[in-house]
């Protein structure tokens, strides 16, 4: 059955009349001004936990999110969400991201927890560590459960900070060793919602840099980082 | 719009390691939590300064450092006056007066911050009584707490230590040092002198003790006997050393040694050494009481036994800071009892004099004895004040005096008062002097004063009478009281010199300053008030020379708010009790007692309430830059 959905594309999916409605209002929404000032927008930093990292097989588990509003984290506006699953993960899955069996069978029905991320979300932009992951992880199950084409505004921070610190390039790569630079601490690793606090927290870091480099809009970051990802794809410089 | 409720926790969790949060309730705090912000300031970034107009924001810093500098105009290079780390918030007073923050408080690294805005601040404070009395009264409650911390910890080891039915595992202090049988004399012993201990033990490879060797046997055993130091040291121990179990009880092992006449009992569990009881360390399980021990003060009989009572009067010292005795409490037993031993001291020796028996003389103490300030570790400083008979000079007088001085001071050395290495002794024919003598002394420091003049002073004029004719004395205070308002140049040179010493900015490493990253409390902490009450009160003729009385007396014709009084001996009380802490350990180290103190040994509360006490004395002695234009 599986197989024939994939070649006959996708299925549409059964929503219910109020899931419809609430996906619709959110389609409805303006799209976020690109070029609103750091200072005074709201951009959504996300991270994503999962039954795995090969994301075409690998489930969305979790999605953790945290607001920066007007350059400031805003601790009140955050989102902490565990997508209800027929099939639990492995247990070495599980060590990592802690959310255990009964957690994963209590969680969310997926359309309600991804419609609850899309009206948290709203059209502000968003941002992650590793984007392509998380963005996939996320697009997929809005596919697979609301039917919708997700094609949202990212930035992702893996490219910003090193473009941002040349100097740390060759000492910085992976999440840990740039919050660890910063001294900034994690409460709870490997939970989407602690990560997701820490690249926030890594995003007010790079402030005085961008402030620096005149980058004061999500369009001019989203520039910054598609700049560096295609100066550092193995296919550079060919 | 939420708070998820893991980060909530989290934040929590943070935040209740830090005062006054752990005393809030769980509620008020996650109120609190879920109306925060949380910023990010990049080093040397402004987080608030006194153009931004009236306070808006509460800060608690949750990660970085935060510097407070004082507005522009006078800023100069030591403008840091404040440092506010992990933990701890800000600003407290401008918020609650609704004005403008007094310092601009800037960012010493980069440094995270929760915020709340002013209206939640008050809501807070509304709600949360614990914030509210942390708010209004913050060194006071930091202070109770941090008495409760040290009360906790002595009560504990008091308790295990008091008495003699403890388990030896329970009196044991340290890991045994220990050596190869085969190892030379000579290296034994200069392990024992390097590590100051008083007995070896020699195990084999499987921690078992064979032998021991005490300083006891030294005389016997290697000096007379004139023994090659390569003789190894299975030739010279004790072998077959008595031993008992961990769970043996401290008055058993008081019966072995008894019993044998050792020093030293071993303790051993399955076989292999766990540790070594001396018979000092059962003999400090015996508590000494305040009453008995004036009691054998005023009874003693020979220096023999005021020698032993010095050193229970040490040991009390220890048991009444277990007992959470406060530090103007302790400080004045000690002075109490120092006083009381000096006087024992002074009637011995008069009793062995009849010269001196028939001089009208009064005993000086000075210095810190004279401010009723005595810590454990206070060198002599005295003098004497004699009146002269008709008919007679000074100098005869003088003749008579300096002898018994003389026995004195070294009477006062054995019992634990090293000899002043300044000569501020009786027995120094400066310090030996008549009425009109001491008189002139002062005078010329007051009225054509030498920088050696402004030291002394700092000495001589906390004089107080300790023993004989106190007539004497009070007639020289009061001619003090008169004379010294009246140069104000000497004031102001003594302004100058007292502002020399300036307490740290903060403790982190970059400020302390001073050698191997360690603080001077007594320089850094305790002078600063010392100096700047005596100057006061010198000022305005007042007459006390203990530093809390000084401030009460002085706060009147200074104009000083209570709390600003009361502020300022809280923080120099707290500074006394860490020096006497200090002091403490130090003893039961058996090291030599210094009032160097290094921060990050220091726990996180006192800390923090260490640098309030230094603002505290800064703002001290900003008054006195002002009031004498230094």
């Amino acid at each position: 059955m599986n197989w024939l959905a994939r070649l006959f594309g996708e299925p549409a999916v059964a929503l219910s009349p109020t899931q419809a409605g609430r996906l619709a209002a959110w389609q409805a929404l303006p799209a976020a001004d690109a070029s609103l000032p750091l200072a005074q927008g709201r951009y959504v930093v996300v991270d994503v936990e999962s039954s795995g990292l090969n994301v075409n097989r690998d489930r969305l588990i979790a999605i953790g999110a945290i607001a920066v509003v007007n350059g400031r984290i805003d601790l009140n506006d955050g989102l902490d969400i565990v997508l209800q699953q027929d099939k639990v993960s492995d247990k070495a899955n599980i060590l990592i991201h802690g959310i255990g069996g009964t957690a994963q069978r209590d969680g969310v029905p997926p359309a309600d927890a991804l419609l609850t991320f899309l009206e948290y979300l709203g059209k502000d932009p968003l941002m992650a560590f590793h984007v392509a992951f998380d963005n996939t992880m996320i697009s997929k199950a809005l596919k697979r459960h609301l039917g919708l084409r997700f094609e949202h505004p990212w930035s992702d921070l893996a490219y910003m900070s090193p473009a941002l610190y040349i100097e740390l390039v060759h000492r910085c790569r992976t999440l840990d060793d740039w919050t660890t630079h910063f001294g900034i601490g994690n409460f709870a690793r490997h939970s989407a919602l602690a990560d997701a606090l820490a690249t926030a927290e890594l995003l007010l870091a790079l402030g005085p840099r961008m402030r620096h480099r005149q980058i004061d809009c999500f369009r001019k970051m989203r520039d910054l980082y598609l700049a560096q990802k295609r100066a550092t794809s193995p296919l550079a410089g060919m | 719009m939420t708070a998820p409720q893991a980060l909530v926790a989290a934040t929590l969790d943070h935040l209740t390691r830090f005062s006054p949060f752990d005393q809030m309730e769980r509620a008020h705090l996650a109120w609190m939590i879920e109306r925060s912000k949380l910023g990010y300031y990049a080093r040397g970034e402004v987080v608030a300064s006194p153009d931004a107009g009236e306070a808006r924001t509460f800060f608690i810093i949750k990660q970085g450092v935060i510097h407070g500098e004082q507005d522009v105009v006078r800023a100069q290079e030591d403008a840091t006056w404040l440092e506010l780390h992990e933990g701890e918030c800000f600003p407290l007073g401008a918020l609650l007066s609704r004005r403008n923050v007094n310092s601009t408080y800037k960012a010493g690294e980069d440094t995270f911050c929760y915020e709340l805005a002013a209206d939640d601040f008050r809501e807070l404070l509304r709600m949360s009584p614990a914030f509210h009395d942390f708010c209004t009264r913050r060194i006071a409650n930091l202070l109770e707490q941090s008495k409760q911390v040290i009360q906790a910890q002595y009560v504990k080891s008091t308790s295990e230590q008091q008495s003699m039915t403890s388990p030896l595992s329970a009196v044991i202090r340290r890991e045994p040092v220990t050596c190869a049988p085969d190892a030379p004399m000579r290296q034994v012993l200069e392990t024992m002198n390097e590590l100051g201990i008083g007995s070896m033990v020699a195990v084999d490879a499987d921690k078992r003790p064979l032998g021991i060797f005490t300083l006891h046997d030294v005389l016997k055993r290697v000096t007379l006997p004139g023994l090659d130091l390569a003789t190894p040291f299975s030739a010279v121990m004790s072998p077959e050393p008595v031993t008992l179990p961990p769970h043996a009880l401290a008055y058993e092992a008081a019966l072995v040694m008894a019993r044998h006449g050792f020093r030293h009992v071993l303790v051993e569990e399955t076989g292999r050494l766990k540790g070594l009881v001396s018979e000092k360390d059962l003999f400090s399980l015996q508590r000494v009481g305040l009453r008995q021990l004036s009691g054998m003060i005023r009874k003693a009989e020979n220096l023999d036994s005021l020698i032993h009572a010095a050193a229970d009067i040490r040991q009390l010292a220890h048991n009444m800071l277990a007992q959470g005795v406060t530090a103007e409490q302790l400080t004045q037993i000690i002075s109490t009892l120092n006083d009381l031993l000096t006087q024992r001291i002074i009637e011995l020796e008069l009793e062995a004099d009849p010269a001196a028996r028939e001089v009208e003389f009064c005993w000086l103490a000075l210095g810190s004895e004279g401010r009723l300030e005595q810590t454990l570790n206070t060198d002599q400083d005295n003098g004497i004040l004699f009146a002269v008979p008709d008919g007679r000079d000074a100098a005869a007088v003088r003749e008579v005096m300096l002898p018994f001085a003389k026995r004195i001071n070294l009477a006062l050395a054995e019992c634990g008062f090293p000899l002043c290495n300044g000569e501020v002794m009786a027995s120094n024919p400066k310090w030996c002097l008549s009425l009109a003598e001491w008189k002139d002394t002062f005078d010329k420091w007051i009225f054509h004063g030498d920088p050696m003049a402004l030291l002394y002073s700092t000495i001589f004029f906390d004089f107080r009478p300790l023993f004989g004719a106190e007539h004497l004395a009070e007639e020289l205070r009061d001619w003090l009281a008169a004379e010294s308002p009246k140069n104000t140049r000497f004031l102001h040179q003594m302004a100058v010199n007292a502002l020399r010493n300036r307490p740290p900015l903060g403790i982190v490493r970059d400020f302390v300053t001073g050698d191997g990253h360690t603080i001077d409390l007594k320089l850094n902490g305790i002078t600063p008030f010392v100096d700047a009450t005596r100057i006061y009160c010198l000022a305005y003729g007042l007459k006390a020379t203990n530093t809390l009385q000084r401030i009460r007396e002085m706060a009147g014709p200074l104009n000083l708010s209570e709390q600003d009084a009361e502020a300022y001996g809280d923080a120099f009380l707290f500074i006394q009790l860490l020096r006497l802490r200090l002091h403490h350990e130090q003893c039961q180290l058996g090291q030599p007692l210094t009032n160097k103190v290094d921060p990050d040994h220091l726990n996180a509360l006192d800390s923090r309430i260490l640098r309030e006490a230094f603002r505290q004395a800064r703002k001290l002695q900003t008054k006195l830059g002002l009031d004498y234009q230094v």
